[in-house]
């Protein structure tokens, strides 16, 4: 995919739809390999993969923040908003495919690779150019420069951070002009690590994309943020090397408790779970067409909260209750025909029944 | 271990203050002390490794996988710290002790209260209700003629209020919660607003607000009201004069991030499983965290010695490896100052078993708790049931009035699960459903549903005054698997608070006629904690909420301990936590106790910081 730097307004707010849905797009990998694991086993590896789940949440929803204090309009129920998996992330970083998948080492590979840190610098060496690969998840972008990809998240949201500063200082306080009652504040969110942080201005922007960014991936390189949080990536990675990092630890050799891992208590789901995986009538069925409409509604409740009704979160736990509880269910039976595959659900948002 | 300390390190330090127990009380006085400088060592009698998620889980795990889910099911069974557990209890024979449990009870009333002995204490099992004491709970004897008046007033420690509820992480808002002379200060908010209350409670409110209840003389209009609880909810931004306040979550150390608002899970007692609630190991955390407290678990502080000159010389403690085997070394601690915060019965039986009753002899004595009457039955629609947490209102207007010179007040609250306590629903609605009405598949679920979510269950909580008869003793012939004296309950209901058992079963009637409730309360002879009063039977529970067993006063010929929970014989001993209260009212005692202890510890810290130093001339 390609995105071109930040000049304009729109083009800040192109990039912070890809934000969403980049964000919102490591949240089926983590929440299957999450809900693949046997009740009570893993328990170590559980509480891993669920905090990063939830800080994804939180930076969903203040890359939504961030959209709508530019005056944009988070939108998270288009039907392109959620990617088919297997895909790329819509940041570009394209030398790897991200899928829903169960709990393995091979998975933990992949989520590393999500969170790796940033090698870049300054300036373009953050774009590194490829060939497109025909898999690549795009959002509609003008392509005026072609094939540059972002190596990391860290890097992207680096160049949003830039954009937003050049931006500032060609338009003044006039950049933010949404609606102050569109911000989620710390009423109706929480968890997360951090807390939520209402944009108003350029300096509560730099403090959003400095929570997404420290929190994911370690910008500048540290395991531990500011606030001496673990990043995502180090997070990740105690789960293959068997112990907890501690403070003062360095990269790649953590000193802490050992972490015990069971790589064989995990439900064997099928990989990158799709509807037409379900195609014969009957309770399985039922079941996934459930879940992906309840998943579809969870979607609309948050467009909606994120368009001026913060309030909906509230409702919204209830919705995410449901989901796990409905995903649990769903990976508790073997698929019909695949002995040794167990059914996963489909986080593909299919929408409300209409009722006549 | 929380802290990296030994016990031959903890013996040669030379700690400002030893605090015995690492519940509430406790963790706040070491908390509130080291963050002022001085040096705290806690000893826990019970297990705890690490102020950890993972710790908590299995505490949890062991809950969820009990047969009888009792508010100590959490927590093994422990033969070198035992406690009290409620399926202990058995009904008594008139004469007969019954000492097949740890605690001993010597009747007549047989009594299912409990604490727990564990890293964080009772607060391992609360339900996270945080009620502050009327004003006239203070004054029982100069206002009704019952009880002991407090040495101090309510004025005295609303300050230490507002601490507590911090501390405590409570939510609730001030309009709520202004009632029958509390009072807060003009600009005070709580530090989250209320939590939402049940949809079971808007249909109680929406049939009861504006009935109207006689008691004696009084005329109370009820009016059904969130309640005060200690567990997370929406901060309010308007907390400390506009600084907010940001929740306490889940105790972690390795970032685990839960617990930032209350999920509605039902099981709040014992355990919340994110950690919405409130307890003492989010406090020890803060406090280990000063580097200034250290905690060595699984150490039972034994005996209390004295010197010629009156003060606590030091405090032998066993420590012990495992709780399967009675394998333990021996060994003494010292302090300048020493708190005993082990919980009122085991405060007792320590300086009991320590030769130490006091020059009053009242250390023991004017036991108190809540005497708990259960009424229960089912609401004519749906209502939800089992949607939690376990309490979000209660009926706040048979606290006060005039009728407290001839019967016990009592606080009534609204349970959103159900009949859990008085029948276990809802596991014996099930096993019932199932055995002996052959139900299952669709029409199982149908049925379960139906019935649970019509349950409604009233508590009424009723005040019991201070006797000096109702009292903790010990005996030489009751001893635990380490040696120590167990302690020995004799206890009955005096006839100020049965009075009010038959008040409140009587208002029960009337609301359930209001509500249209089929009333379904049965208290069967054969159960503990019946009781017969005036021709009627009654099952009276416990409310774990034991206090008075050091009792507060004026003067050390009637008390045990100071305004401040000094020890009027020992000036560097405190004794701490709802022991001393002279009067419990009908507020569920943390908050109350929580307040107290800050109260103490300020006095600590101006006693250990005003001593005359000694200056070497140069």
């Amino acid at each position: 995919m390609s995105l071109r730097r930040i000049a304009t307004v729109e083009d800040l707010q192109q990039y912070l739809h890809v934000a969403m849905q980049l964000e919102h797009a490591t949240i089926p990998p983590y929440l299957t390999a999450l809900y693949s694991m046997h009740p009570t086993a893993n328990a170590d590896a559980y509480r891993v993969i669920r905090v990063v789940a939830v800080e994804e949440m939180l930076h969903l929803t203040l890359s939504a923040n961030i959209l709508n204090a530019v005056g944009g309009t988070p939108d998270l129920s288009a039907n392109s908003f959620v990617p088919v998996y297997p895909a790329r992330l819509p940041d570009g970083e394209d030398d790897f495919e991200v899928g829903t998948r169960a709990f393995s080492r091979d998975t933990i590979e992949t989520f590393l690779k999500i969170e790796r840190p940033a090698v870049a610098g300054e300036d373009d060496s953050r774009f590194v150019s490829r060939d497109r690969s025909a898999g690549a998840l795009l959002p509609a972008v003008d392509a005026h420069e072609d094939s540059l990809h972002f190596f990391s998240i860290g890097e992207f949201y680096a160049e949003i951070g830039e954009g937003l500063e050049r931006l500032h200082h060609e338009m003044g306080e006039g950049l933010f002009c949404g609606d102050p009652a569109r911000q989620v504040g710390p009423a109706y969110y929480y968890s997360g690590g951090a807390a939520i942080v209402e944009v108003t201005d350029a300096s509560s922007a730099a403090a959003a994309l400095r929570v997404i960014s420290e929190q994911g991936e370690g910008l500048g390189g540290g395991i531990f943020d500011e606030e001496g949080e673990l990043a995502h990536y180090y997070r990740f990675q105690q789960l293959l090397l068997g112990r907890h990092y501690q403070p003062g630890d360095e990269a790649g050799s953590p000193t802490g408790p050992a972490l015990d891992v069971d790589w064989d208590a995990v439900y064997p789901v099928v990989p990158d779970s799709a509807l037409d995986h379900y195609t014969e009538p009957g309770e399985l069925q039922d079941a996934v067409t459930a879940f992906s409409r309840a998943y579809g509604d969870f979607l609309t409740r948050l467009t909606e909260a994120f368009n001026g009704r913060p309030d909906l979160l509230l409702p919204a736990v209830v919705d995410m209750f449901h989901i796990r509880d409905l995903a649990s269910q769903i990976i508790r039976n073997p698929m019909p025909g695949r002995p040794g595959v167990n059914a996963a659900p489909v986080f593909r948002g299919l929408a409300p029944v209409e009722v006549a | 271990m929380p802290a990296p300390i030994d016990h031959a390190a903890a013996a040669r330090t030379d700690y400002d203050v030893l605090v015995v127990g690492s519940g509430v009380s406790g963790a706040i006085i070491a908390r509130s002390l080291a963050e002022r400088g001085l040096q705290v060592l806690i000893v826990e009698a019970g297990p705890g490794e690490e102020l950890s998620v993972a710790e908590y889980e299995t505490h949890l795990t062991r809950f969820y996988g009990a047969a009888a889910k009792d508010n100590n099911s959490a927590y093994e069974v422990n033969p070198n710290a035992p406690m009290p557990r409620s399926p202990d209890v058995r009904r008594l024979q008139a004469g007969h002790p019954d000492s097949t449990s740890y605690l001993i009870q010597n009747g007549p009333y047989e009594m299912d209260s409990t604490y727990t002995r564990v890293l964080g204490g009772t607060t391992m099992h609360w339900e996270g209700k945080a009620l502050r004491m009327l004003p006239e709970d203070f004054q029982m004897r100069t206002r009704f003629g019952q009880g002991r008046d407090w040495p101090i007033a309510y004025d005295d420690l609303e300050l230490y209020y507002q601490q507590a509820e911090r501390e405590l992480g409570v939510s609730a808002d001030v309009a709520d919660q202004t009632f029958y002379g509390i009072t807060f200060p003009p600009d005070y908010v709580f530090p989250m607003h209320s939590l939402p209350q049940s949809y079971l409670d808007t249909i109680i409110a929406r049939d009861l607000d504006g009935t109207v209840v006689q008691l004696e003389e009084t005329e109370r209009t009820i009016l059904v009201r969130p309640t005060a609880q200690s567990r997370n909810s929406i901060p309010n931004p308007a907390y400390d004069g506009g600084k907010g306040y940001v929740p306490v979550g889940a105790v972690s150390t390795h970032q685990v991030d839960q617990g930032d608002r209350c999920q509605g899970n039902i099981n709040c007692v014992p355990l919340c499983p994110v950690q919405a609630k409130y307890s003492a190991r989010k406090t020890l955390s803060f406090g280990v965290r000063t580097g200034r407290v250290d905690i060595l678990t699984q150490t039972v502080a034994s005996q209390v010695h004295v010197g010629a000159d009156g003060q606590v010389s030091h405090v032998d403690y066993q420590a012990y490896g495992s709780t399967t085997s009675p394998e333990h070394v021996t060994g003494s601690l010292r302090a300048t100052t020493y708190v005993l915060a082990a919980n009122p019965v085991e405060n007792a039986r320590l300086l009991l078993a320590s030769g130490l009753p006091s020059s009053s002899g009242l250390v023991g004595r004017n036991l108190m708790d809540h005497a708990y009457l259960l009424t229960w039955g089912l609401l004519p629609e749906v209502a939800g049931t089992m949607r939690g947490s376990q309490c979000t209102s209660g009926i706040e207007d048979l606290r006060s009035g005039d009728f407290r010179t001839r019967h016990a007040a009592m606080r009534v609250s609204i349970h959103n699960d159900g009949w859990s306590w008085p029948t276990g629903s809802p596991y014996t609605d099930l096993i019932e459903l199932v055995d002996d009405a052959n139900a299952y598949g669709t029409a199982l679920r149908r049925r379960v549903a139906d019935r649970i979510s019509r349950q409604l269950m009233l508590s009424f909580m009723i005040d019991l005054p201070p006797e000096p008869s109702n009292r903790i003793t010990v005996d030489g012939r009751y001893v635990d698997a380490l040696g120590n004296l167990r302690p020995v309950l004799s206890y009955s209901l005096p006839d100020y608070t049965m009075d009010a058992v038959a008040v409140s079963r009587r208002v029960s009637r009337q609301l359930f006629q209001r509500l249209g409730v089929e009333d379904r309360t049965h208290y069967d002879p054969l159960d503990p904690g019946f009781v017969s009063h005036q021709g009627d039977g009654y099952v009276i529970r416990g409310g774990n909420h034991w206090s008075g067993t050091h009792i507060m006063g004026t003067a050390s010929h009637d008390s045990v301990v100071d305004s401040h929970q000094r020890s009027w014989d020992h000036q560097n001993l405190y004794l701490v936590g709802s022991g001393s209260m002279p009067s419990i009212g009908t507020s569920n005692t943390t908050l109350t106790l929580a307040a107290l202890s800050f109260r103490t510890a300020d006095h600590i810290v101006s006693e250990l910081t005003t001593r005359p130093s000694v200056t070497i001339e140069g």
